[in-house]
């Protein structure tokens, strides 16, 4: 059983330093970090989304996840994202998922979203790419998992972003469609392979929020600017 | 994970800034960023208070979206693709 993310202390005095401790078992690490490659992937190339991959499973379900949680209309970003709209953007055909991870940056002004897109967005993804997969390895080692802030903050994001994927696998669109997806869950068969990524998205939930709360303690009150 | 300012870098060096702050990031409420994450990223990126990145985080669970910060075109620019790096749904625009 996994154990949730809490900050303790290591060193003392002026070298004491905030780490960030959990547990989870060689199964749920190997979830966790698979995930966090496999959305890597996903983002790498942009002509070819590597959802169609064979031979894992967990693959399978983030590539062809047809679920629909809320009402089975499109999300806002669905209709934003079609390609007339995304001049120049270097996402514009691609998974509905990836574009929820680089969404167009000015809804405005459609020149300034595309100068945006072609300035910004490869930087972001080798960023986010990077991200993921440092995220990926420090997790995945030992069952006592121990967290520099700097590891932590990755993993902190990449859970972001492979919970934004799963979501949008899901058809979340709304709050309410997230707040009623334990009831849909309770809809499904036992073997259904949906129910099973209910259950991942739930784990990935509250471990991300485990690490929120633990990082946000270590953030100053007051803040860190003048206002 | 902050953007890296580099691209913007060149820009700020040029002359016809305008000194007031007409540009705006507006983040969108989603359905997967959870209340925490979003106060941290808030308090983490922009070193705002925890009241304030608060405030700002129920603005947008309950808005749908709020503006998180102000000023020329370049930082809101930077601002977004930080954002967007955080996984939230950012944008920016010229403030009506």
């Amino acid at each position: 059983m996994a154990r949730g993310f809490k900050v303790r202390h290591v060193g003392a005095g002026r070298n004491k330093e905030p780490r960030y401790a959990a547990r989870m078992d060689a199964d749920e690490r190997a979830i966790v970090a698979g995930l966090m490659l496999q959305v890597a992937e996903l983002i790498e190339v942009p002509e070819a989304p590597s959802a169609e991959a064979p031979g894992d499973a967990f693959e399978d379900i983030v590539a062809r996840l047809g679920m629909s949680v809320g009402p089975a209309a499109p999300g806002p970003d669905a209709e934003e994202g079609s390609r007339a709209e995304r001049p120049g953007h270097v996402a514009e055909s691609e998974d509905p998922a990836v574009r929820r991870l680089f969404p167009i940056a000015n809804r405005t002004d459609p020149e300034a979203a595309a100068e945006f897109a072609r300035l910004s967005e490869s930087g972001l993804r080798q960023r986010k790419r990077d991200n993921l997969l440092r995220a990926a390895a420090v997790l995945d080692v030992t069952d006592t998992i121990e967290l520099t802030p700097a590891d932590a903050q990755a993993v902190l994001v990449a859970l972001t972003d492979v919970r934004v994927v799963i979501g949008e696998r899901m058809g979340l669109r709304t709050d309410e469609d997230a707040a009623s997806l334990d009831l849909v869950a309770a809809e499904l068969d036992e073997d259904d392979p949906r129910l099973h990524f209910v259950l991942v998205y739930d784990f990935l939930t509250w471990l991300q929020e485990s690490l929120a709360v633990a990082l946000l303690r270590s953030v100053p009150e007051k803040g860190t600017r003048s206002e | 994970m902050t953007a890296s300012p580099a691209l913007d870098e060149i820009v700020e060096a040029d002359e016809d800034v305008v000194p007031d702050l007409p540009w705006v990031t507006i983040v969108w409420n989603d359905p997967v960023n959870l209340m925490t994450y979003v106060t941290f990223v808030f308090q983490s990126y922009f070193g705002y208070s925890r009241a304030k990145a608060e405030k700002l985080m129920m603005d947008v669970h309950v808005e749908g979206r709020a503006v998180v910060s102000h000023g020329s075109r370049e930082e809101m620019e930077r601002d977004a693709e930080a954002l967007q790096g955080y996984g939230l749904w950012a944008t920016f625009q010229k403030d009506d």
